[in-house]
């Protein structure tokens, strides 16, 4: 059987873990649709970040699409891309560095992403990587987890990955994934 | 259901291993992302924290030369107190240059047997340089002798060369350009190792700022002077802010040459004085490439900067010197000290406060620093209206005191002119910065120099027929910057500078295409070994911990401004009003609320904070302190780097030691000026809690020493923070055992 090259034309369901339920198969994010659910002291916070993000010459409270990821993530979530540009409106390339979002268009996309259910927990983690755990003691190849992490999913650079890995291989190359995920957790 | 696109069997036999498998690899990789992003961020706001502080402590320090005008301006000359600071502003021998010449004079220092350094002969060789850049990196310090003798032949080579270098490149000729080194010694030698030393084929352009902070100063200027003379064509130097004594005496220099040259450094630092008055001021390549230290403003002019006698701008905290003659006709250097009384203040107000337009970043204002003073308004006409009221008081003053002064004549007036704008236009370009938005308004972060924008480049470009500015001065991430739709480059040749993992360092070469090519270090084995996470989580750390010592010092303020949100005495605010309120008082636009897990700890249940309860978490402990008031001690806590910098000012012989007289005079005007009462007694407790061998004289690095106010084990901390503020720049030098 030959192994077809793809990489994303999974059905909905499979590839970005918890499928909302505002999110049908042929979805237009609709940022009226979103009931902010945030307290007040949540929203200062997210007023903090924001502004630590925005690097308009004169603060005007505006951040790039291409930010808006990283400022969600730096908020606490985790979303895949595919979550993000979902949230974003599927923006080119283009737009990514080109087009402003500022505060009041930032909230119901962060609060769509807080409201998915199933961020993965210790145990989901430990679980999937327990598939790569070949001689099932604990551990898996450091090199094997690389090459999935790149090619594998929403793939990581090289770069990346290196910067994941750093320091957390043992002298044979092992990683004990529980203390992996515990590492990878903890930031 | 499809496949992976993973090339191992596994996946091939077991398509739902497959689906599991790409389930994790996603996970993981959410996280991952995750955690980039968060590191990101405390990298973020841990550089915040480090340049706002740091840039609050420069203004301090001009904030201290206004505190020294008002003792100027409100004491009479034959006080005891005027007499105390005036020296700063005198040079207290009128000397010509033979009696300088006898007074640097090397040649009955004795080299003794068992000295292990380098010795030198001169005129200098290529091998001995290269020598001493193998000396240094083997920790070994060159002899004053040779020190006073090297320092010599660089002063009469530096007086030969113009205000600005004229270089050019060619094809077998690439130039390569440094940015500030802030006495880091281990750039400069991953720098020489990565590109060589200077060489008749190698140029370089060293960009200012060569000396404070790191603990090798004076090793790099060694090393930067000795290729100079070796190759007066090929090597270059252009002055920084901080080739400035007075600003040494608070950022370290002074301090580590008057350690490493017990004997001598008094004599080494007064010539290193008028080596740096006379460094050139910039450098231009093939006539189109720019290089100075700080920056330009909407009024440099360069033609006008090339005319003007460098060497009479000493220090950036002195107005410029004017050579009188003596009645024997020959020409000799004196400060225009006398002449002060009648326009001076005028203009020395003058140069320093420049009319505030409106929008200013306010967010670097440190509310502390108005304590000393709140003489510099906020608008316009308040403060044009101070420099008409003092200037007619202190010449009111003068008039009654100085009668027999003869009346200035009318030319000195325009010669007043004269140095006021050339003064205005080194001053610019040692300390100006870049922004983002158009125009030009004076810098009040640095307290000198200016902000100028992508429009002041673009016409200063235009008129000069130039393509690029390269200057420095300003610390970045990744050591070099681009800006004004690229044709600002800056460049920082300091890795680490905050603290280990902070940033790296770059040096730009240039060839006959004129494109500038970055090349990015960053020193410190111990960089290599930590991981980003670590590295950064070691800066943050740092950066919290000057900021816990930031708060402690405004306790009062702090608690008096949350009290105005607790009207029913509980003790407890919400978050919102402490972030409020920490902002309002500590003005450094730093986002508070982000960094709160980090700096409360006691919280109640319900999200308030008890705000006594955080000054005792936050609170510093120092031996011998109880029977000192509290008032006093958080304002010596606060001012500490500025009353260190006063005291030695005061010590004018540089020994190290003020006798308990001047030291209680000190405390005395400083709380005038401050607006505190501290109490006669209060201030004898303190002389005396530090005179510990009861001899009338204090010293000062014990005195600074017993009241630094940080715990003991943090400052043990691998002991190099670079951080240079109001609060750790003690710190730095004193937590480094070669110190």
């Amino acid at each position: 059987m030959a192994p077809k090259k793809k990489e994303e034309p999974k059905p909905a369901p499979a590839a970005p873990k918890p499928p909302e339920p505002e999110r049908p198969k042929t979805p237009e994010f609709d940022p009226a649709s979103v009931t902010l659910e945030f307290t007040p002291d949540q929203i200062e916070d997210f007023k903090d970040a924001f502004q630590l993000f925005d690097r308009t010459p004169t603060n005007e409270m505006k951040i790039t699409y291409a930010q808006c990821g990283d400022l969600i993530r730096a908020l606490g979530q985790n979303p895949t891309n595919a979550e993000i540009m979902h949230v974003l409106g599927k923006p080119t390339a283009e737009d990514m560095q080109s087009k402003m979002l500022d505060f009041d268009q930032f909230l119901p996309m962060h609060q769509h992403i807080c409201k998915a259910k199933d961020r993965g927990t210790f145990e989901d983690f430990v679980e999937g990587l327990r598939v790569f755990d070949k001689e099932g003691n604990g551990t898996v190849m450091g090199a094997e987890l690389r090459h999935v992490l790149a090619t594998l999913g929403e793939k990581m650079k090289e770069d990346e990955v290196e910067q994941l890995m750093q320091n957390q291989e043992d002298a044979n190359g092992c990683i004990n994934y529980e203390a992996f995920v515990k590492y990878i957790m903890a930031s | 259901m499809g496949c992976g696109v993973t090339k191992s069997d596994q996946f091939h036999k077991h398509p739902s291993k497959a689906v599991t498998s790409i389930k994790a690899a996603i996970l993981i990789q959410r996280w991952y992302r995750q955690y980039v992003a968060r590191t990101e961020m405390r990298r973020r706001y841990t550089w915040h924290i480090f340049q706002s502080i740091e840039y609050s402590g420069e203004q301090a320090q001009i904030k201290l030369y206004n505190f020294l005008g008002y003792l100027m301006d409100n004491f009479t000359p034959s006080s005891s107190e005027r007499n105390l600071i005036s020296h700063i502003f005198r040079e207290n021998e009128v000397c010509r240059d033979a009696e300088w010449e006898r007074y640097f004079c090397y040649k009955n220092i004795e080299v003794p047997d068992i000295y292990s350094g380098p010795h030198l002969t001169f005129p200098l060789s290529v091998e001995q340089a290269v020598g001493l850049v193998q000396a240094f990196r083997d920790k070994k310090q060159l002899h004053s002798r040779y020190v006073l003798q090297l320092l010599l032949e660089t002063w009469k080579l530096l007086r030969m060369l113009p205000n600005i270098n004229r270089i050019s490149t060619c094809h077998s000729k690439e130039i390569t350009i440094c940015g500030d080194l802030h006495g880091q010694l281990e750039d400069l030698l991953l720098i020489f190792y990565k590109n060589g030393m200077p060489s008749l084929d190698k140029s370089y352009v060293f960009n200012g700022d060569f000396v404070d902070r790191g603990k090798d100063s004076i090793e790099i200027l060694l090393i930067l002077f000795a290729f100079l003379l070796v190759y007066p064509s090929d090597v270059h130097m252009n002055r920084g802010n901080h080739e400035d004594h007075i600003v040494n005496l608070r950022y370290g220099f002074t301090k580590e040459v008057l350690t490493k040259y017990k004997m001598h450094g008094k004599r080494i630092l007064k010539l290193l004085q008028k080596i740096f008055s006379w460094l050139p001021l910039a450098t231009v390549i093939d006539q189109k490439v720019l290089v100075l230290h700080g920056g330009i403003s909407d009024s440099t002019d360069l033609s006008l900067l090339a005319r003007l006698d460098r060497h009479n701008y000493v220090s950036a905290l002195r107005p410029p010197k004017r050579r009188n003659t003596s009645s024997a006709g020959i020409s000799i250097d004196s400060d225009i000290d006398e002449d002060w009384s009648n326009h001076k203040v005028f203009q020395r107000r003058a140069s320093f406060t420049f009319p505030k337009p409106l929008g200013t970043r306010s967010s670097f204002q440190n509310r502390s620093l108005q304590d000393f003073s709140d003489r510099i308004k906020v608008n316009v006409e308040e403060e044009l209206e101070t420099c008409r009221r003092r200037s007619y008081t202190f010449n009111a003053g003068i008039n009654r005191v100085e009668k027999e002064m003869a009346p200035c004549p009318s030319t000195d007036s325009v010669n007043s002119d004269n140095a006021k704008e050339e003064w205005k236009q080194v001053l610019d370009l040692l300390w100006s910065d870049p922004m983002t938005q158009d125009g030009c308004v004076p810098n009040e972060v640095r307290g000198g120099g200016c902000y100028w924008g992508p429009d002041i480049t673009d016409d200063f470009l235009n008129r000069h027929n130039l393509q690029l500015i390269i200057r420095s001065h300003e610390c970045k991430q990744d050591g070099y910057e681009f800006c004004h739709n690229r044709k600002v480059l800056t460049l920082f040749s300091a890795s680490n500078y905050y603290d280990v993992g902070s940033n790296r360092g770059a040096y730009v070469k240039l060839g006959p295409d004129l494109v500038p090519y970055v090349v990015q270090y960053q020193a410190s084995s111990m960089t290599r070994e930590l991981t980003v996470r670590q590295s950064v989580g070691r800066t943050e750390r740092s950066a919290l911990k000057v900021l816990r010592e930031q708060l402690f010092a405004h306790k009062s303020d702090l608690i008096s401004a949350f009290k105005t949100f607790d009207s029913e005495n509980t003790g407890l605010v919400s978050l919102t009003d402490w972030a409020s309120v920490v902002e309002s008082v500590m003005h450094l636009g730093l986002p508070w609320r982000m960094l709160r897990f980090q700096l409360v700890t006691c919280k109640t249940s319900d999200g308030m904070i008890d705000y006594n309860e955080w000054f005792n978490e936050l609170a510093i402990k120092a031996p011998n302190t109880d029977n000192i008031e509290q008032g006093l001690l958080e304002t010596l806590y606060r001012h500490r780097s500025t009353v260190e910098t006063i005291f030695r000012i005061v010590d004018t012989d540089n020994s190290g030691f003020i006798t308990i007289e001047d030291f209680r005079q000190t405390w005395k005007l400083l709380s005038i000026y401050l607006k505190m009462e501290f109490t006669d007694e209060a201030i004898s407790d303190l002389a005396v809690t530090i005179d510990v061998n009861q001899d009338g004289n204090i010293d000062i690095d014990e005195f600074m020493e017993a009241f630094r106010l940080t715990d003991k084990k943090s400052r043990l901390e691998r002991g190099r923070s670079m951080f240079m503020g109001t609060a750790t720049d003690l710190t730095k030098l004193e937590g480094d055992p070669d110190i």
